[in-house]
């Protein structure tokens, strides 16, 4: 890690002149309040001189309690004209999003008790209001359940600001030659680097409160923790930096702060004593920086200080408009529900991706990868993909195949698509200047690429060394590049195989921050400034759509991103990037999960083993064992580190790592249901135990441990040669270790043996988890196999779950081709409900798979058969080891091959 | 409903079909842990956590399936293999749920897989003749070895004394001489200064004049001895010729202490380290020249960091940043997650740490390829002092050695043993004897001298001396080299005793990578070579061979090489890899791994195959 290379905020004018302001700065009020398209629309106009043109503020609410605020410049004020228009982010905000506004149809004026000013009340949702605030100008939801608190708020404070763009004008400018400090305005230089403004700045402010919050969370990417630490404040150190959003490819990471990394989510969920959460998300692509403000960091301003109880938050973006949401919650998972309304739920995966997979940088040729596929099967170790990072390519040209080490790629392709596996190549957006490489020609020709700011093709290095970076924005481009994915153009690939971009942020060796100059140009006049931060989700999008066109839109896409951006998670999963082999980045990658969860994105892991450095068996070994429940399951590896493929340290280690992938693939069929639920609902699969438990404030601070879906709660281990893990189970039901059917109340805090087999993971009492437990060489091979169904009773004897199946692959299951149940387990009595709609779809999906095995946790033994209904069957009841392989606990009741079809309404009574 | 076999004891081998059909209605699980009715063999649910009860199907984890494969080899699956719409056995017998067809393919595949072990049988048959050969021959070599170590040894017990006496003698002489010409310059100076006046210049001149001609003498003399010798006159600065020989013969004796490793201090080492220096020099000029930017973030990087310190160290290294151009910003960024850049980028030079290191390497390299060429060159060259016959000898065999070079396997250190050929041969008449006699014949004429010293018979004594020492170096010599070979572990029957004097080679892309058994391997790219480490042991029975603590590499571990050894007729090297990061794996083929009881266990295997016809392979 290289601190001094990368700008802090002091060194970044925008974050400085932001930070300088006072509480009370603000001067704007607004002026002219009507309604406008649905929407409340007004005039900010200040009372002072120091404005060049008004702004247009507009207010829209939306169904299920969310309030969107616009502020822009006025494109029609004469004198000065705007001199172009400021990016809006396009292609994030779900298209179908905008068929939920609510038409405003009427706006009532008030006098809130104890204002000067009058405010502008406008309905929100059930039990919220929004307000607008006359003087001091300030935006806020008030709750009317709890007495019209405030529940989320922006300029409170009053620290709006919003730098208007003007033209550098000669004059102007030898004026400005005495006052030194202005020279930033006009051009900016960092290290060697150089950034022209000829707009001058541009940049935006705020501040935004939270109120009854313990916390706040999210705004990822920051290896750092899940509450959000203040960031100034009493306390907090001086030259502690803001939480920084900006899109960096940052060698050596750190573990613990604020720095930004390869992907950002300006979305901020607040949580609170009640259980209560909000949520405000800026969209906006340009550099941001926030600050999350320690209690009593506005102590010595003079402005009547906010009397209820909150988080304050300051919010800084280089350019851009504003273009918030608030959402009013109620819970954690109203609030992802809400945020993943606006720009899009996870895109459903194919089952095979969320299986195990085997990178490293590099495989080194088709002789390597048969070796290592041939060694998975001798240990009999599932993996469903083998990767390929960029040595694969003939000198870094994507799309291409080293001519000596992967001479017959379509024939290594098969091989493991004989055997239900899949391979992913990596294609990064960097493309070799090269005038024998024809997508370079043919780029260039064209006028793809990103331009720098004397308008030539911008020429930045990276791994091809000399290269240009196509400019996704342009939807033209994006298609164009899209097509580069069918059989056709990409020679030789098959069916079975996807991709991975890398590099996205983008990374520039030799730019600025080891990125792209602000000062390049986009499509449209667009600055780099301006929408950086979505330019890896568009080089996503325009991959993701491509691998779609190529499977004639009925092959779900799957294409790993390291960049990303609000709604990346509709193109694919994502991964934390460059971590270290050490057991604090193990730590790490849980709230860097969870925090990617909160935001929209489920599908996304950490490197296991830790990407740079050697690590040791044992860390490799917890690694995988927390690995497997991270959503997205990989294994990789820089190639100066040695070999550390499963079997590689002794067979002892081997057979813990088989186990602990063996353990992913028996919870697929439950991963899946996730997955689908994360689809529908936006759902994160891997949750904070206080989305799960919103009201027990133990959870707050824990970001050790995470919930997988509502059932299942598994704790890290992060320690070397750990005797001993605590473990805090919320709630009041009990908890099955799922590996020995041992039962510990909820609601405590457990110290446990740690055992070397698995980390601590655990089933809650009330819920049935689905599983197969038969063992393939790949997710593919597992398609009829039979299913097992964990039951964990509570304190009533009941339990309930759900189980999501389909084809696993096509698009088929949005045309109602797939199966989805209920099993509800009350009374002695085990039911089987359909939750799919009824079939009169023309698309079916049936399954061959029947149920093999029922297991009861916390069930007393005694009962001997078991009748089916409606077959009329008794089965026997006995009793049974939890897990065939690797489990060691005492038996649990188990009822033998009830052998109902999965997809079938039935009953199984217990007699 | 559940996949069941319609053979119940289908997946279950021979020798525990008895285990299976009993009489009795309940089995027991093979660990003990439980019993399960015979209705529960096979029927797809697991009932034994040691999968005894489902041999058949896929239900327990972990399980295994036999297939009988008849007309092929028998095979065991894992259970996880069964129904899993995979042909893996070649009976098909492990696809039975109707999801997948799988022919019997055992007949063809069989046949294809006897044609192989047909072969592998005869080069195994071949192989063992040829490693019995080997083994003989071992035996023999290290039996004349010895025979050679302890004749040598005795015959040093008998030359340290001779050399000993000698060079009482001569220092006896030479005090004589001294004696004398103390005598005679006083003698001299008296005259001198009485004649002085006369002829005072005249004198001086004449003087100078002699030394001129002296160092002329020595001059040509120099011209006939090789060019190193060459370069330790010159730097040196030694006056003398005799010095020269002096300082060989120290040379010798030193590398009797300390092996043939190091020689700190003598002046011989001096030459190298020049020599080194110059080669550095050299290459990163060269390194210059075929990228300038490189070699000035180097130069830079010499400002702030010391030579020796690896740039990657933060602070220096962007500061550095700094003042570079675009394209070398680019590569140093790329060089931190690529450590080598040249692979990356193609052909794009190395960045500091890196150049520094290859020179350094580089410059090791040719300086060990130096030392070699001058030891062999100075052995050839003392051989003048010797007979003339030996010398003509060593030119012959010099020869042959220097063809052998050019082909894969080659002998490498065999100077030693060539230049000592003649020392064992019987037919040649002893050289020790004749030293001998040359040593009694002076003794006798000395045995009462006084001075004025005869000329003609001191001028022997030096001679002799001079000659004596430098034998008894080379024997010294000879036997620590003889000791440490036969230090080696060769083996269970010495089979790989004639590895000790080989080299193997084989070319993989622009890399020739070459293994030394029980020295060094390494990887020779044009002219710099990179050790890929130094012989450590046999491993996994004699079957790999070991080298470890090879050269460091940038951002990794030091470099290793595991060669794997295999049945071969020739001795081979093959299939280089670099499966991880600087550590390499190569094999290499060799009659030394034909082992008589793999043989048997092959043509037992084949027998096998061959009685399992096809047509019993539906009976089950």
């Amino acid at each position: 890690f290289k601190r001094e290379e990368f700008r802090n905020c002091h060194q970044t004018p925008f974050c400085k002149r932001a930070r300088s302001r006072s509480p009370g700065a603000c001067t704007l009020t607004p002026h002219s309040i009507s309604i406008s398209n649905g929407d409340l629309t007004a005039k900010l106009l200040s009372k002072t001189d120091e404005q060049i043109r008004p702004l247009i503020l507009s207010l829209s609410v939306y169904q299920d309690g969310i309030l969107r605020l616009k502020i822009d410049e006025d494109y029609n004020h004469p004198d000065p004209p705007v001199p172009k228009r400021r990016f809006q982010v396009p292609d994030v905000v779900l298209p179908e999003f905008e068929s939920n506004k609510l038409w405003l149809q009427r706006l009532s004026t008030e006098t809130v008790d104890g204002e000067s000013s009058p405010s502008t009340v406008v309905y929100l949702s059930d039990g919220y209001d929004a307000v607008l605030r006359h003087d001091p100008f300030e935006i806020y939801i008030r709750d009317k359940k709890s007495g019209n608190q405030k529940l989320i708020s922006l300029n409170s404070h009053q620290l709006f600001d919003f730098e208007q763009l003007r033209v550098k004008q000669e004059k102007q400018d030898s004026d400005n030659n005495e006052d030194s400090g202005s020279d930033d305005n006009w051009e900016e230089r960092f290290r060697s680097h150089t950034d022209t403004r000829p707009y001058g700045p541009q940049s935006i402010s705020f501040d935004v409160s939270f109120y009854n919050a313990e916390f706040v969370s999210g705004i990822p990417e920051h290896a750092t923790s899940l509450a959000l630490k203040p960031t100034r404040g009493p306390g907090v150190e001086k030259d502690s930096e803001p939480y920084r959003l900006f899109n960096l490819d940052v060698f050596e990471y750190l573990n613990e702060s604020p720095f930004g990394l390869y992907g950002s989510i300006p979305l901020m969920i607040s949580h609170g004593k009640e259980g209560r959460s909000a949520g405000f998300f800026w969209l906006n692509a340009a550099e941001m920086q926030i600050d999350v403000l320690g209690d009593g960091w506005d102590a010595e301003s003079g402005i009547e200080l906010v009397k209820q109880k909150s988080i304050d938050t300051f919010w800084m973006s280089e350019a851009g408009i504003v273009d918030a949401f608030f959402f009013v919650g109620p819970e954690p998972k109203d609030v992802v529900k809400q945020y993943t309304s606006v720009t899009g739920r996870p895109s459903m995966p194919q089952l095979f991706s969320i299986a195990y997979h085997q990178c490293r940088w590099n495989y080194r040729d088709e002789e390597d990868v048969e070796n290592v596929d041939a060694k998975f099967d001798e240990h009999d170790i599932p993996y469903d993909v083998l990767w390929l990072d960029i040595e694969h390519t003939d000198g870094k040209r994507y799309f291409t195949w080293d001519p000596v080490l992967f001479p017959n790629p379509e024939e290594m392709q098969k091989k493991l698509a004989a055997k239900g596996r899949h391979m992913v190549t990596i294609v990064d957006p960097h493309i070799k200047r090269d005038d024998s490489f024809r997508l370079h020609k043919e780029a260039t020709e064209k006028g793809y690429y990103v331009k720098d700011a004397s308008g030539k093709d911008f020429d930045g290095w990276c791994w091809p060394g000399s290269s240009s970076y196509l400019d996704m924005v342009n939807p033209e481009i994006r298609s164009w590049w899209g097509d580069k994915f069918s059989y056709e153009n990409y020679v030789g690939s098959t069916p079975s195989l996807y991709i991975w971009n890398d590099m996205n942020e983008p990374s520039v060796f030799n730019g600025p921050e080891v990125s792209m100059p602000r000062d390049a140009l986009h499509h449209e006049g667009i600055e780099h400034r301006e929408l950086h931060n979505a330019y890896g989700y568009y080089f996503h999008m325009a991959t993701s759509n491509g691998l779609l066109k190529r499977g004639g839109g009925n092959d779900r896409p799957f294409v790993l991103s390291r960049a990303f951006f609000p709604g990346s998670q509709r193109y694919g999963s994502v991964w934390t990037g460059d971590n270290t082999a050490d057991w604090d980045h193990l730590r790490v990658s849980v709230p860097m999960i969870l925090t990617l969860g909160l935001s929209g994105i489920s599908f996304s892991g950490a490197d296991v083993g830790g990407f740079f450095g050697n690590p040791e068996p044992e860390l490799l070994v917890r690694w995988y064992q927390l690995g497997a429940f991270y959503p997205f399951f990989r294994a990789h590896a820089h190639q100066d580190t040695k070999r550390r493929e499963p079997w590689l340290f002794g067979e002892k280690n081997t057979r813990l790592i088989r186990e602990a992938i063996r353990v992913r693939y028996m919870l697929l069929p439950y991963f899946y249901t996730l997955f689908r639920e994360a689809n529908t609902t936006g759902l994160p699969v891997m949750r904070p135990l206080w989305m799960e438990f919103p009201s027990d404030e133990i959870t707050f601070s824990n970001d050790e441990a995470f919930m997988v879906g509502s059932s299942l709660l598994v704790q890290g281990i992060y320690t070397e040669r750990a005797k001993y893990t605590s473990v805090y189970l919320p709630g009041k039901e009990l908890w099955y270790d799922i590996r020995t059917g041992a039962a510990y109340k909820g609601g405590k805090t457990h110290k446990l043996e740690a055992k070397e087999e698995s980390v601590p993971a655990f089933q809650r009492a009330g819920t049935i988890i689905p599983r197969k437990d038969r063992l393939r060489r790949s997710s593919t091979q597992m398609v009829n196999d039979p299913y097992t169904l964990v039951i964990a009773l509570n304190s009533s004897q009941a339990a309930e779950g759900e189980l999501y199946i389909d084809d696993g692959k096509s698009y088929e299951f949005l045309q109602g081709a797939y199966i989805h149940r209920r099993f509800v387990f009350a009374n002695g009595k085990l039911t089987s409900i359909n939750l799919a709609p009824s079939s009169s779809s023309k698309s079916q999906f049936s399954s061959k798979s029947i149920l093999e095995r029922i297991i009861l946790l916390g069930y007393s033994p005694g009962p001997k058969n078991a009748l089916i209904e409606p077959a009329n069957q008794e089965v026997e009841v006995e009793l049974g080891p939890l897990m065939l392989e690797g489990g060691r606990g005492s038996s649990v009741v188990t009822i033998r091959k009830p052998a109902v079809q999965v997809s079938d309404d039935w009953t199984i009574k217990i007699l | 409903s559940p996949v069941v076999p319609k053979n119940p004891f289908l997946g279950i081998p021979p020798q525990d079909e008895n285990y299976y059909k009993t009489s009795s209605n309940t089995i027991k699980c093979k660990d003990g842990s439980a019993t399960f009715t015979k209705a529960q063999l096979n029927d797809d649910f697991c009932d034994c956590p040691d999968a005894t009860d489902e041999p058949g199907t896929s239900a327990c984890p972990g399980g295994k399936f036999f297939c009988r494969n008849a007309g092929h080899a028998p095979l065991f699956l894992f259970s996880s293999r069964v129904n899993d719409g995979i042909c893996d056995c070649c009976d098909g017998s492990d696809e039975y749920d109707g999801q997948v067809k799988c022919p019997n393919t055992c007949w063809e595949a069989g046949k294809v897989a006897r044609d192989k072990l047909k072969k592998k049988i005869a080069t195994y048959k071949e192989g063992v003749a040829l490693r019995n050969k080997e083994v003989e021959q071992a035996k023999a070599a290290i039996a004349k070895d010895e025979a050679e170590l302890s004749k040598l040894k005795n015959e040093e017990k008998v030359l340290k004394g001779l050399v000993q006496q000698l060079k009482e003698l001569k220092e006896q002489i030479e005090k004589a001489e001294e004696r004398e010409r103390l005598q005679k310059e006083k003698e001299e100076k008296e005259r001198k200064e009485a004649e002085e006046k006369a002829t005072g210049e005249k004198s001086a001149i004449q003087r100078e004049a002699n030394e001129g001609q002296i160092e002329e003498k020595i001059d040509n003399e120099d011209k006939d001895v090789e060019s190193a010798h060459d370069e330790i006159g010159v730097l040196d600065d030694s006056p003398a010729h005799q010095d020269v020989v002096d300082e060989y013969a120290d040379h010798g004796a030193e590398d009797e202490t300390s092996g043939d490793s190091k020689i700190e201090g003598s002046p011989v080492s001096k030459v190298e380290q020049h020599e080194g220096q110059k080669d550095e020099e050299s290459v990163s000029t060269k390194t210059k020249d075929d990228s300038t930017h490189v070699h000035e973030i180097n130069h830079d990087a010499g400002n702030e960091v010391s030579h020796d310190q690896p740039m990657e160290d933060g602070k220096d290294g962007s500061t550095d940043a700094e003042g570079l151009s675009k394209e070398e910003l680019g590569r140093l960024v790329a060089s931190r997650w690529t450590g080598n850049p040249e692979k990356e980028t193609e052909g794009v030079s190395d960045t500091m740490d890196n150049d520094h290191e290859d020179n350094e390497k580089m410059a090791q390299d040719t300086h060990d390829e130096e030392y070699d060429g001058y030891a062999s060159e100075t052995d050839d060259d003392t051989g003048k002092y010797d007979d003339p016959d030996v010398e003509d000898d060593i030119d012959e065999t010099y020869e042959d050695d220097v063809h052998d070079d050019a082909t894969a396997s080659y002998k490498s250190d065999a100077e030693d043993e060539v230049e000592f050929s003649d020392t064992t041969s019987p037919g040649n008449p002893s050289w020790l004897e004749k030293i001998q006699q040359t040593f009694r014949s002076i003794l006798q004429a000395f045995k009462f001298f006084q001075t004025p010293v005869d000329k003609s018979e001191a001028a022997r004594v030096p001679k002799e001396y001079d000659e004596s020492s430098a034998k008894l170096s080379k024997i010294q010599s000879r036997i620590s080299s003889l000791t440490k070979k036969l230090k080696h572990d060769y083996g269970k029957e010495m089979e790989f005793y004639s590895f000790y004097d080989h080299c193997f080679e084989s070319k993989q892309n622009k890399y020739v990578y070459k293994v030394c058994p029980f020295k060094e391997a390494s990887q020779l790219e044009g002219h710099s070579t990179t050790r890929l480490g130094r012989w450590n042991e046999f491993e996994d029975s004699y079957r790999v061979m070991v080298f470890s603590n090879g050269d460091k590499c940038w951002n990794g571990p030091d470099r290793s090489m595991k060669v794997r050894l295999r049945c071969g007729l020739k001795n081979e090297v093959t299939d280089v890899d670099e499966p991880s990061r600087c550590e390499y794996v190569a094999l290499l083929s060799t009659p030394a791994l034909c082992i008589e009881e793999k043989l048997k266990e092959l043509e037992n295997k084949l027998d096998l195959m061959n009685k399992e016809q096809p047509q019993s392979h539906d009976e089950l």
